[in-house]
């Protein structure tokens, strides 16, 4: 029977993950099989290269520092456990050797939890593995974590209120249309129409699904007469299907269409092609369960008639955006559904100005122009609303006209930025914004412009490289901010290493947090002490090496740090694994802030420690690592332990 | 056992006859007897030595009247306090205790189905097996094994011989009572919030033992700053 002492040794544990998904019977046999620790300050809990010990350790009190022992002997700080983080759990799921050395910090208490009671239940929740197998270091920890850390319980989601169409799962309500892979394509065409579906599964004698052929494989190959009619069905199928469980859940299968690009999912009894088919969902399907689409409100958008209304919209979309969020949609996607509704924003805003203009008696515009969107913006990563950054390129015109040009698109640029304003938009501090005498330029300006910032390497010039870089023509012509970039890699050419090196050194400018206070910087002064600085410790040092390799590899049409992330993985397959952790970084990273700033109202950008859970830290935590990484690899790639 | 031998039990232990002769021993302490290894000498190191914190909870505060309620103990074997090997017992509570002020103390309810209640000589029996050889430790410990001492003469056993260690000593050594340590500030309470052990669990046998068994590895640290060197046993036994 457990005693009062393995009770409290529960409640304290049961508020952690992975305890937190035992059942409470189960998690009072391992609380009262705990073993309490002492360790007075400065004592070891155990060394690199040590067997295993059949107890992991969570830190009751006090607080335990892992170490890694460089060749030369020296420690070099790993990480630091607070209250209630768990250590030491490697053994518990391979036999390896302890990798760290662990010693307290502080006095502390540690509760040893029995390893062998506790791998017992792991076949019993699937969960508990699903974390364990996160918190060690692996490729794929970040995803896994999240998954682990949101995955609803089955019973809470049953509560549900019932407009989450995105978290019930589809059960089909017809029995899957089927044929064999000899029929002719005509009679499976004929059964199609009769049953009224867009596609067929073919199965094979145990009814698994070896192929699938849908309306769009008819068109394509026998009403344009390239395949007879009578020929077998397997000359047209799509084969290998794609296949999900019966269980899966709206956006489950909405990320595994948008990930694959394929139309149709072959629902099967466990998931995989071998087994029997029990249904399919198309596209279309999922279009019906849509309500709340972006693509309704990108229609609205253009049909709004008032900044009141637009900002209603951007309203919409951030409710759109917070179900997303829950939901685990991939942030690739998000982002990408986002950056169109903003656009489209700030596309009507331009209108809205144009048309103020006429109004107010100022005509057409005297020149072609393109409007730019800076920063995250730019970089079609905005999520949040945050302040606007934003520029203006016009044509080149004789220099009698240009003052007259460019007052015409200040005037312009007054109402767009004013209008933004209002939908939500804030105003930005550093003025960056086309209103602005020194951001509304025509070409041969701005080229002179960037120029000079690549040549005159000062710490303001990087600031502004580092914001109008990420320049993206949102309106207007479309052919000028492709001479502007055209012109910066002509530039490169005699200025690319010093300007990069530069570009790289502010990179680093914000260390990457890897010395914690109970495991986080903090920031020590000013208005947001004791808070931790997610976009500028975590998020802009990614963003910023993103850019200067992306620079260094020459593609500038890719300004999308993921993508830019995602280029540079198959530029370099040396560093692939690298890039790829840290594209889930800044994936993991966005999507924090992101929800943060939805809970909070605000920007998301300053986070107290303290109101994050514990998967969240412990995913904050394990983004720092790929920051720190790719900070040594610009460090090394640019000699920069040379310039500093 | 009727009212008569019990007396001459006692008058035999008076005159020194009686409980010497192992063969009047309950069996139950002629094992621990037979089992049981002299006191380890003072110079073992305490990393080394496996000790039982030990509490009890009882009717009240007079050893000759009050009767034990329940028992718990806890075994720490170097820096470690292993929950799964404990030791905890509760006792019906005797006639004429019913209601008394105990239970607003620890909570016991009388006689409560709550609990699995045992007899004194199963409790006893069982707590030895328990205890062999092990050194105790426990806080104001010389009330418990006192009581523990009555309830084993009742029984008709010889006292425990096991070596003693008692936390609120070992706390006075390290800070000994004066002007700004008032003497009772070396109550569990107390001392418990002293060196920031979290106060749950009071006046259950167990979680009495849980914060004992903290307290003790934490004077022992402090002890051993002071001394600037590893304990040995006679470090921490009564002077």
């Amino acid at each position: 029977m457990p005693n009062q002492v393995a009770y409290r040794v529960y409640d304290f544990l049961k508020e952690i993950a992975p305890f937190s998904y035992l059942q409470k019977e189960d998690l009072l046999r391992v609380a009262s099989r705990v073993e309490v620790r002492y360790q007075p300050p400065g004592t070891v809990v155990f060394r690199p290269g040590e067997p295993p010990r059949d107890r992991f350790f969570v830190v009751k009190e006090g607080a335990i520092e892992l170490f890694s022992e460089d060749a030369e002997g020296n420690e070099l700080l790993v990480e630091r456990c607070g209250e209630r983080d768990i250590f030491g759990i490697r053994p518990l799921l391979a036999k390896d050797n302890y990798i760290f050395l662990a010693r307290a910090a502080e006095e502390s208490l540690l509760y040893a939890v029995n390893s062998e009671g506790f791998r017992d239940l792991i076949g019993t929740y699937p969960r508990v593995l699903e974390y364990l197998a996160t918190s060690m270091a692996g490729s794929s920890r970040y995803a896994l974590e999240y998954r682990a850390a949101h995955r609803p319980d089955r019973a809470i989601q049953a509560d549900e209120p019932p407009d989450l169409p995105a978290l019930q799962s589809i059960h089909q309500s017809r029995e899957p249309v089927i044929c064999r892979a000899n029929e002719t394509i005509i009679d499976a065409a004929k059964r199609m129409t009769e049953m009224n579906v867009g596609s067929v599964v073919v199965v094979n004698d145990e009814q698994w699904p070896i192929g699938i052929v849908t309306d769009r494989d008819l068109r394509r190959s026998v009403a344009t007469g390239m395949v007879s009619r009578k020929a077998p069905v397997f000359t047209i199928m799509s084969s290998p299907v794609l296949c999900i469980e019966r269980d899966a859940t709206v956006t489950e299968i909405q990320i595994e269409m948008i990930r694959s690009g394929y139309h149709h999912l072959v629902q099967t009894v466990d998931g995989s092609d071998k087994s029997p088919v029990t249904g399919v969902v198309s596209e279309h399907d999922l279009l019906l369960l849509q309500g709340n689409s972006p693509a309704v409100i990108i229609q609205e958008i253009s049909r709004a008639r008032t900044t009141a209304y637009l900002r209603e919209l951007r309203d919409r979309a951030e409710r759109l955006l917070g179900s997303y969020i829950d939901k685990e949609v991939a942030i690739g996607y998000i982002t990408a559904v986002m950056t169109q509704i903003n656009d489209e924003i700030i596309r009507k805003c331009i209108k809205l100005g144009l048309a103020s203009m006429q109004a107010e008696g100022h005509g057409n515009p005297p020149a072609l122009f393109d409007w730019l969107a800076l920063g995250s913006q730019g970089r079609g990563e905005q999520l949040l609303r945050t302040d606007q950054d934003n520029a203006l390129i016009f044509e080149d015109v004789t220099s009698a006209r240009y003052n007259t040009v460019k007052d015409y698109f200040l005037k312009l640029s007054d109402y767009v930025t004013e209008y933004l304003n209002e939908v939500g938009f804030d105003y930005c501090d550093g003025d960056m914004m086309a209103s602005n005498p020194k951001w509304c330029l025509s070409v041969s300006m701005w080229k002179e412009q960037f120029t000079n910032w690549m040549t005159e390497t000062t710490a303001e010039n990087m600031l502004n490289t580092s914001i109008f870089f990420d320049y993206r023509g949102v309106w207007g012509d479309g052919s000028l901010p492709d001479k502007l970039t055209q012109h910066i890699f002509g530039e490169m050419k005699f200025k690319n290493t010093r300007f990069l090196a530069s570009l790289a050194s502010a990179a680093l400018q914000n260390p990457s947090p890897l010395t914690f206070f109970r495991n986080f910087v903090v920031e020590r002064s000013g208005e947001h002490k004791d808070f931790f600085d997610l976009k500028s410790r975590a998020m802009r040092p990614l963003t910023d090496a993103a850019r200067v390799l992306i620079l260094q590899a020459k593609q500038g049409n890719i300004n999308n740090t993921l993508k830019r992330y995602e280029a540079l993985a198959k530029l370099e397959p040396q560093n692939a694994e690298l890039y790829r952790e840290a594209a889930k970084a800044h994936e993991v990273l966005t999507r924090l802030r992101t929800e943060l700033g939805l809970k909070r109202g605000d920007n998301g950008r300053f986070v107290k420690p303290s109101e994050l859970s514990q998967i969240h830290r412990l995913l904050l935590r394990n983004s720092f690592t790929p920051v720190k990484e790719i900070q040594q690899l610009l460090e090394v790639r640019f000699q920069l332990n040379y310039i500093r | 056992m009727s009212e008569t031998s019990w007396l001459r039990r006692i008058q035999d232990r008076l005159t020194g006859n009686g409980l010497d002769r192992r063969a009047d021993w309950p069996s139950w302490y002629r094992e621990y007897a037979d089992s049981f290894q002299s006191p380890p000498p003072p110079g073992t190191p305490l990393h080394e030595l496996p000790v039982v914190v030990l509490d009890a909870e009882t009717t009240g505060l007079d050893v000759r009247r009050d009767r034990i309620l329940s028992l718990g103990a806890l075994r720490v074997s170097g820096n470690s306090i292993s929950l799964a090997d404990k030791f905890e017992a509760y006792l019906p509570v005797p006639d004429g205790f019913d209601g008394s002020e105990s239970v607003s103390i620890h909570g016991i309810i009388p006689n409560s189905s709550r609990y699995d209640h045992t007899d004194e000589p199963t409790l006893l029996a069982e707590f030895l097996t328990y205890l062999g050889s092990k050194v105790i430790v426990g806080h104001h410990i010389g009330f418990d094994v006192e009581m523990i001492n009555r309830s084993l003469l009742r029984h008709g056993a010889p006292p425990l011989r096991n070596a003693v260690v008692d936390t609120a000593d070992l706390a006075k050594r390290l800070r000994p009572a004066g002007y700004w340590t008032p003497r009772h500030d070396y109550g569990l309470d107390a001392l418990a919030k002293r060196y920031t052990i979290p106060l749950s669990d009071r006046h259950t046998a167990l979680g009495d033992c849980y914060i004992t068994a903290v307290l003790w590895l934490k004077l022992l640290r402090r002890l051993a700053v002071k001394l600037d060197r590893d304990l040995v046993l006679g470090d921490v036994l009564k002077r």
